[in-house]
């Protein structure tokens, strides 16, 4: 095995909680803690430029595409704060919101059974009517124009301000995550009976991806909507979603992690997928590149030294990765 | 249990409305003051200690597709269980306080199912409280077919009973109720008390698997021939002399609980492997079985096997054959 280890590193900033998620602007950064405290770091250098709290601690954090605003979700309800303001809206609901996932100026939080849209003030626009459980997931579809979610047994698509579905795609079981690709052609999702469950929009055929060790709890679309990448397994996994699926394919299997804890592609579709381990190590791949099926090394990793919680790209050379002690590491792979 | 498990322990404590679940939470928050609680609960209670965490949560009950027909999960609890997993500030303690009408074996099929809950959390008991002046009513009641009785499966599925308000029946009574309670889980200590003034420390840190002083505190229901082939929910306990064949003995549990796991609600076994210097100690929920190495034999200490089954329709007879065939050097 020929590995080089890369010990490029931009800077290195400390923040004293447990990281869980992290997002990016241009110039920022956010570091959300289980805690419930987000940081908020300079892009260019990690200086600390200010922190945001939601009571009861965090689970999602997402930038607006333009930068402006940063939705916070956790256990007990959502936040939105606004950069150029300083200004933080709260909503405690006392009900669970997984995620906060933006459309140009829209974004969707789940709020318990239901997700809500809102504008960039925290407003609320229009929301879903309640699913049978607990949202775990949302996605936009179609740049922005359909919203899917999921929660126990399946998922369902709504048009913007259409409380009811227009569609309902129905699997029993306990679906954790959702990604679409974003064409809208396909949505899949990642259950805790450890597969994958992938439906073709246009005619609602189905497939499962079985067989993976452990519950699929991590999903991610390339830019490009080809490939798909997952966890669940000590390999990452990658499915070819060209042409008419990954039906009766096998996935390629990227082999650096005891067990994976997050994947982030490089924006701009070059198949290139960053991805985190346990064990302490970021690994960076050519997904296109190798044989399906047949598990391979990457060349390219870093020894963070400390489980891997989250991974973020800010742009296409810098690769943001946190770990579960604190610290922020602006990594920047030469390519 | 081996030594160095360093999972946090959860403690579930289920009982009816009235049983005195909060009143114990209260003081469970209290007297481990300084220690760090994180406290689940399904029904806002009044628990109002500042050093524990509380957190709220609504039952969401979910069916896994493994092929397990009874396997359920609590959706919820894997939420927010996997939530406080990933804080930084490490818990010493779970506590999981259910509804009265909750059905335990979600919850504790949780721990089975769900490997990243599994590999940093121990269910240490499931604690059932119940009220001595009304249990049995509860017991008593007649569920429309196809509906469980939710007391009957607190009792049945608990590692401790808390027989809880004596101080309001006399001692007759409390002798009829244990006994009652006796019937349904031979296995589980029973621990009568008034305003829940027990020991903590006999429902905290309990080990579920600490079977061997029960059996042998009431050798009795390991021939107990009462209740076969009837609806009620009793125990069946058996003890063999002699080392098993680990094989035989998974295919046999797999066997038995595949075809009657929805009516075995637990199991539970003390076991002496043939080639293994430790016991080997085995529970299952439902369809659901784990088993992992114990303590060691001690020097002089016969090798022998205890095995408990808690649940409806059990057939004693087919049990004991059933489990003597696994004895190693028996012909097959």
């Amino acid at each position: 095995m020929t590995t080089t280890t890369l010990t490029d590193t931009a800077w290195r900033q400390e923040v004293d909680d447990a990281p869980v998620t992290l997002t990016t602007t241009d110039d920022l950064v956010a570091v959300g803690g289980a805690s419930g405290t987000a940081w908020i770091l300079e892009a260019a250098d990690g200086r600390p430029a200010g922190t945001v709290t939601l009571p009861g601690g965090l689970l999602d954090l997402a930038f607006s595409p333009d930068g402006e605003h940063l939705a916070l979700t956790g256990p007990l309800g959502y936040a939105m704060w606004t950069a150029t303001a300083g200004h933080t809206t709260v909503n405690e609901t006392m009900r669970w919101s997984a995620r906060a996932r933006w459309a140009s100026e829209r974004v969707a939080v789940a709020d318990g059974r239901t997700a809500i849209v809102l504008d960039t003030g925290g407003r609320e626009l229009w929301r879903t009517e309640p699913a049978t459980s607990t949202v775990t997931d949302l996605a936009w579809l179609r740049d922005g124009r359909r919203l899917a979610l999921t929660a126990y047994n399946g998922v369902r698509c709504h048009e913007r301000h259409r409380p009811d579905p227009i569609a309902a795609y129905t699997y029993v079981g306990s679906h954790l995550t959702i990604a679409a690709s974003p064409n809208g052609r396909w949505i899949c999702t990642g259950n805790q009976d450890a597969s994958i469950h992938i439906w073709r929009t246009r005619d609602a055929s189905e497939l499962t991806m079985s067989g993976y060790p452990s519950k699929v709890s991590r999903l991610a679309f390339d830019d490009t909507g080809r490939w798909l990448a997952a966890d669940g397994a000590p390999e990452v996994t990658v499915w070819d979603f060209a042409g008419k699926g990954p039906q009766g394919s096998s996935p390629r299997m990227l082999r650096a992690h005891d067990t994976v804890t997050a994947l982030a592609w490089r924006p701009g579709g070059s198949a290139t997928l960053a991805t985190g381990g346990s064990e302490g190590t970021v690994a960076l791949w050519d997904a296109a590149a190798g044989a399906p099926g047949r598990p391979r090394t990457s060349a390219r990793r870093w020894e963070l030294g400390d489980q891997v919680t989250a991974l973020a790209w800010n742009g296409r050379d810098r690769l943001l990765a946190a770990t579960r002690e604190g610290t922020i590491h602006c990594l920047t792979p030469r390519t | 249990m081996p030594d160095h498990d360093s999972r946090v322990p959860v403690t579930v404590l289920t009982g009816f409305l009235g049983s005195g679940k909060t009143t114990l939470l209260n003081r469970i928050l209290t007297e481990e003051h300084g220690r760090r609680i994180a406290v689940i609960e399904n029904e806002f209670g009044e628990v109002g200690v500042d050093d524990a965490l509380v957190l709220d949560s609504e039952e969401e009950i979910f069916e896994m597709n493994n092929g397990c027909i009874c396997c359920t999960v609590r959706g919820d609890l894997i939420r927010i269980l996997g939530a406080l997993m990933r804080r930084r500030d490490s818990f010493d303690r779970i506590i999981i306080e259910t509804t009265g009408l909750a059905d335990p074996a979600p919850v504790a099929q949780t721990f089975f199912v769900d490997e990243e809950i599994g590999s940093q959390l121990r269910l240490d008991a499931i604690i059932t409280l119940v009220d001595a002046a009304h249990v049995l009513t509860h017991l008593d009641e007649v569920k429309p077919e196809g509906v469980e009785n939710e007391a009957v499966e607190q009792v049945a599925f608990a590692d401790r009973i808390v027989l809880n308000k004596t101080d309001l029946v006399d001692e007759a009574h409390v002798t009829t109720v244990r006994d009652r309670l006796r019937a349904v889980n031979a296995l589980a200590e029973i621990i009568p008390t008034a305003h829940a003034g027990i020991d903590l420390g006999q429902i905290l840190d309990v080990g579920a698997f600490d079977l061997a002083r029960v059996l042998q505190d009431d050798p009795r229901f390991l021939t107990d021939t009462d209740h076969q082939h009837d609806q009620t929910v009793t125990s069946v306990g058996i003890e063999l002399p002699g080392e098993i064949d680990v094989e035989r003995l998974n295919d046999w549990l797999g066997e038995l609980l595949g075809a009657k796991g929805t009516d075995i609600f637990r199991s539970k076994g003390i076991l002496a492997l043939a080639g293994s210097d430790r016991q080997y100690v085995f529970q299952g929920v439902h369809m659901l079985f784990d088993g992992d190495n114990g303590r060691a034999w001690r020097d002089g200490e016969p090798r022998t096997n205890r095995m408990v089954f808690i649940g409806r329709n059990l057939d004693r007879t087919q049990l004991e054959r059933g489990f003597a065939a696994c004895l190693a050097g028996v012909p097959a």
